[in-house]
């Protein structure tokens, strides 16, 4: 394992004003991941897991603190510079798939690649849903597969791009766990091919097992798993 | 722009971008056939119209014109011709008789044709040639009825002044056939090279000089003769076919208003599907930008690639859309040639560029506000649904949309009064809309209570969404509105032009009946069956002083009264037409002390000369002199086909003068051969034929409603766009209701019922508000744009509500049925 650390959180605190005033959803937090590692983070509801990924990731913007993901302090960036590191160097997959409904399984896989500019966006995209088994389903839309399908077609739109870091926000939550198992496999496999750094959300035991490292957090705060 | 060209083609696949991009070739469609059609039609119709003037434009005056302009207009490659009209006594051995002469230069008329004969008074289209050019020098063209007035046959000489002319053709029709009431001789037509010779004109002389012009090109026309205008001297006057036909040109206007405004309605319409339509695609599309920004898309990448897909989606649905727009033109003109024999001229490119440019336009005023806000989507929102987005505020696409509106009237009509009472009519329409429904939606909020079944869920179902119940009310009545107001418009319109010109509305003139041939000739028509308007006894006579004060140069260059001899009469009772204005009419009016007969004026003549009510008049009767003084000033209906005069006596004041009689008859075409008995036995009664005239715009109106109709129907279909839009808007969120309530075990007959009645409601609401705006806009149309008479449509209070309740619910359920039919499972997954 390398000791360079891909994902760098500094003193990261969120907070929101509501009617009722401040509201502090993550206190002070400092973590660090490093190149290839993977990272589960649990808790119940509420407990600012989402919040968490999302400033991790560069989708949101800390109220203290900073994040220094691949070298990029994201602290220091406006939302296009944002917007240029996450292109670079992140890929997702979402608990609802987040598949766009007009677009066929290749066309979706290709979506990422295409905004980068990536002149064999087509051949890429067929590559990896061959890889995750989907060969057979390249000119399905997203309502014609089954809900293992469709997460399977987001890990290859996910690794296609090959990013550095893959943020996983509970991928196995909307699906039975005789296809989450097999998508937990799939998942881990591609990440040891790629050398990825993987940072995931799970309620899953089983899930938060197979990762490098754990944190839990409640009402904000990391409370097992320190650094 | 490849992967928003690729975007595009997949969005477009998805069937998201289709009612965007549908409600905008339709709008093209709508707005560039219209426009291409009344381009051509207007180009046709003027010159079809002008054929009754000769030419476009006539310089009319008591000096010849001025001899710089034929090298301007020739320069600006605008035909011309020049003719010269007087009174002159002609003579053939001992007969003579005071001819009206033309004599006409080569190349007239520009407009329209003489029809001449070697039969006098033929009737047979045989006998009837078009001629190629103007009597040769020294030849004449005559009216039939010269020939027994001079006793000559074809071939005779006629001396018109000091000089022969060889009579060699019988004059049949004549385009610019003048006004009847000043032309009571017999017409000769010469040519001008042959007028100094006859030494007829000399200085002093009564010539009317005309100086005619004509062109194809219709704008450059118009830039000409507006240069002309503030060349001219008092003495000319310029005439074109609205002034010269008022009825003519006043058809012409409406129908140009009337398809304009449907256009304007067509593209409304489209433009409001448009604008709803891209706003539910914006929606669907926040958690598409927000997954694209979370792989990495910029603000800047985002806005490059949605606004290039937008106006991709334009430069196609335009460009297609004029296709669409030509074809439908073509086929209207097509059939219109084929029906009235009339041919189309080319449309000038104006419409096509105008029509391509307004399809970019709505797009950037009706769709492109909705999609302001995408690149703004924080990425955050793939992770966090629940976050807000700021959608633009509806108050501000209405406002833009309204702009765009007026914009696009002002362009296609350059007419600012109807660009105001649409935009106004509107924008009052919406406020009166948002609070009447406002109202009417918390009324219907005690029915929930009373009600029972499907009729409560959908009363509830309104509640609950109350803001998309407004927004629904607010589209649907707009577009029954539009559509209530187009027929409407359209109905009044042909009947107004139906009323102005009846089926037997006199159409010939009988001039100059001498009063020892009265009685003959009344025989004469009551043996043929032809009833004849009253008949008027008429004078001339000219006005020569004003409250003992001779007219000066000054008055006479200002008041056409004054320049010529006017028809009067004298008369009992006042035409139903004719209305008094100021004074009295005689049954009510005094003598003054002075004790003069009464005259009663013709109010624009009246402001013309400057008269005022009790002042002194002295006419010459042929050097006979009588005063007479103003009783009333009186307005008449120069639309109907009745005899009209500027000037009426009091009965008795003219009884030692001897008039000739004057009355209008109707003769159908069959009776035509009537006119020749007439003319044979009574040579000097001049007939004016309308029937041409009548037949005219008894055609353009049929053109123009057969046009109208078809524009009727196209914008019937942007308003069946605009309702599916706003059904298909809420229909994700009712099936997932449907699909829950079906889940829970709920009848298939509630859901389809609620769904039904839910509609139902929506569109007797939006009938109901639609039919007060209805209202709302006829009467600022017809007051400020139509010039119509405005009256309340009482039975449309009922269609409106009812209309509307059955065809909302019916779209409504055709879109929403496969919600029962598709297993809840189903439904509930495609839902979420």
């Amino acid at each position: 394992m390398s000791a360079v650390a891909m994902v760098q959180a500094n003193s990261v605190t969120k907070q929101v004003s509501t009617q009722e005033g401040n509201l502090t959803i993550l206190h002070p937090i400092s973590i660090s991941v490093m190149a290839g590692e993977s990272l589960a983070i649990t808790g119940a509801s509420g407990s600012g897991k989402s919040t968490l990924l999302g400033i991790l990731a560069g989708l949101d913007v800390p109220s203290n603190g900073e994040v220094i993901l691949n070298g990029h302090n994201l602290s220091q960036l406006d939302e296009e510079g944002r917007a240029k590191v996450r292109a670079g160097n992140v890929g997702f997959i979402f608990q609802s798939f987040q598949l766009l409904p007009g677009l066929s399984a290749h066309e979706n896989v290709m979506l990422p690649l295409e905004l980068r500019g990536d002149k064999a966006a087509g051949s890429k995209a067929r590559e990896f849903l061959e890889r995750v088994g989907l060969a057979q389903r390249l000119h399905h839309y997203p309502q014609q597969l089954s809900g293992g399908e469709q997460q399977r077609v987001a890990i290859a739109r996910a690794f296609a791009s090959e990013p550095k870091v893959l943020f996983a926000d509970e991928p196995t939550g909307n699906l039975d766990s005789t296809t989450g198992a097999r998508i937990i496999e799939l998942l881990f496999e591609l990440n040891r091919a790629q050398g990825t750094t993987l940072i995931l959300i799970t309620h899953e035991e089983r899930l938060a097992q197979l990762c490098n490292r754990r944190i839990e957090l409640a009402a904000g705060s990391i409370v097992s798993g320190r650094e | 722009m490849m992967l928003a060209f690729n975007l595009l083609r997949r969005n477009w696949r998805s069937g998201e971008l289709k009612l965007l991009g549908f409600s905008l070739l339709l709008a093209v469609a709508v707005l560039s056939g219209i426009s291409i059609f009344t381009n051509r039609l207007e180009s046709t119709l003027i010159s079809e119209s002008n054929s009754v003037l000769g030419a476009d434009y006539i310089v009319r005056g008591s000096q010849p014109h001025n001899p710089d302009w034929p090298a301007a207009a020739a320069k600006d490659n605008i035909q011309q011709t020049q003719a010269a009209l007087f009174s002159s006594m002609v003579f053939a051995g001992d007969e003579m008789h005071l001819a009206s002469v033309k004599a006409v230069d080569s190349g007239y008329p520009l407009r329209g044709q003489f029809e001449i004969s070697r039969v006098p008074f033929a009737m047979n289209l045989a006998d009837i040639e078009i001629a190629k050019t103007i009597p040769a020098p020294g030849e004449a063209w005559v009216d039939s009825r010269l020939l027994p007035l001079l006793k000559i046959q074809l071939g005779d000489k006629v001396a018109v002044g000091e000089y022969e002319l060889k009579v060699t053709q019988v004059l049949i029709r004549e385009p610019d056939s003048a006004n009847p009431f000043s032309m009571t001789g017999a017409r000769l037509i010469m040519n001008i090279a042959d007028l100094e010779k006859t030494q007829v004109v000399q200085p002093g002389s009564r010539v009317d000089y005309q100086w005619l012009i004509a062109s194809d090109n219709i704008g450059q026309l118009k830039a000409f003769v507006d240069q002309l205008k503030p060349l001219l001297n008092k003495h000319q006057r310029l005439i074109d076919i609205d002034s010269a036909q008022e009825r003519v040109g006043r058809t012409l206007k409406t129908s140009r208003q009337f398809l304009l405004l449907s256009a304007v309605i067509a593209v409304l319409l489209a433009g409001v599907a448009i604008a709803i339509t891209a706003r539910q695609f914006s929606a669907r599309h926040t958690d598409q930008v927000a997954l694209m920004k979370s792989l990495g898309a910029g603000a800047v990448q985002i806005r490059t690639l949605y606004f290039s897909q937008l106006l991709l989606l334009g430069i196609i649905a335009s460009l297609i859309g004029l296709v669409f727009g030509d074809l439908l033109q073509r086929t209207v003109a097509t059939s219109l040639q084929q029906v009235y024999q009339i041919r189309l001229g080319a449309a000038s490119f104006y419409p096509y560029g105008l029509s391509f440019f307004s399809g970019l336009m709505c797009l950037v005023f009706f769709a492109l506000p909705a999609l302001w806000y995408l690149p703004a989507v924080p990425p955050l929102k793939i992770l966090r649904r629940e976050l807000a987005v700021n959608m633009p505020q509806v108050w501000m696409q209405a406002a833009l949309a309204l702009f765009a509106v007026l914009t696009l009237v002002i362009l296609f009509s350059r007419d600012l009064e109807l660009a105001l009472s649409i935009s106004g009519a509107l924008l009052t329409v919406i406020v009166v809309t948002i609070i009447a429904a406002y109202g009417l939606l918390a009324l219907s909020k005690k029915m929930v209570l009373r009600l029972g079944g499907f009729w409560r869920l959908a009363f509830a179902n309104l509640q609950r969404q109350r803001g998309q119940s407004l927004i629904q009310i607010l589209v649907f009545s707009i577009a029954i509105m539009l559509l209530f107001t187009m027929t409407i418009v359209r109905t009044s319109l042909i009947e107004e032009w139906k009323v102005q010109v009846p089926d037997d509305a006199p159409n010939h003139f009988l001039v100059n009946i001498p009063p020892a041939e009265l009685s003959q000739v009344q025989a004469l028509l009551e043996k043929n069956k032809v009833r004849p308007e009253p008949l008027y006894p008429m004078m001339r006579a000219r006005l020569t002083h004003i409250n003992g004060v001779e007219t000066t140069e000054e008055q006479r260059s200002l008041a056409n009264a004054l320049r010529r001899e006017l028809n009067v009469t004298w008369a009992e009772t006042l035409a139903a037409d004719n209305k008094i204005l100021e004074g009295f009419w005689w049954d009510k009016w005094q003598r003054s002390a002075a004790n003069l007969p009464g005259v009663s004026v013709e109010v624009d003549t009246a402001k013309e000369i400057g008269l005022k009510i009790g002042d002194k008049l002295q006419f010459s009767f042929g050097g006979l002199l009588l005063d007479a003084e103003v009783a009333s000033f009186r307005s008449l209906d120069w639309r109907s086909m009745r005899p009209n005069f500027f000037f009426i006596f009091e009965p008795g004041s003219l009884d030692t003068y001897s008039p000739t009689f004057i009355t209008s008859i109707y003769l159908p075409t069959q009776q035509k051969s009537f006119i020749n008995q007439l003319l044979l036995d009574h040579p000097t009664i001049l007939v004016m034929e309308l029937d041409r005239i009548i037949e005219q715009i008894r055609s353009i109106i049929d053109q123009v409603s057969d046009g109208v109709l078809l524009v009727l129907w196209l914008t019937l279909i942007g308003g069946c766009l605009v309702l599916l839009a706003a059904v298909m808007g809420s229909i994700a969120a009712r099936k997932q209701q449907a699909g829950l309530l079906r889940a829970l075990g709920s009848p298939r007959q509630l859901i389809v019922g609620s769904i039904c009645a839910e509609f139902a409601i929506l569109g007797f609401l939006a009938g109901l508000i639609a039919i007060v705006g209805t209202e709302l806009l006829l009467i600022s149309l017809q007051k400020f744009v139509l010039e119509t008479a405005i009256q309340p449509h009482y039975i449309f209070w009922l269609i409106s509500p009812l209309s509307g309740a059955v065809f909302v619910s019916a779209l409504g359920y055709i879109c929403c049925r496969h919600v029962v039919t598709t297993p809840p499972a189903v439904v509930l997954r495609e839902a979420a």
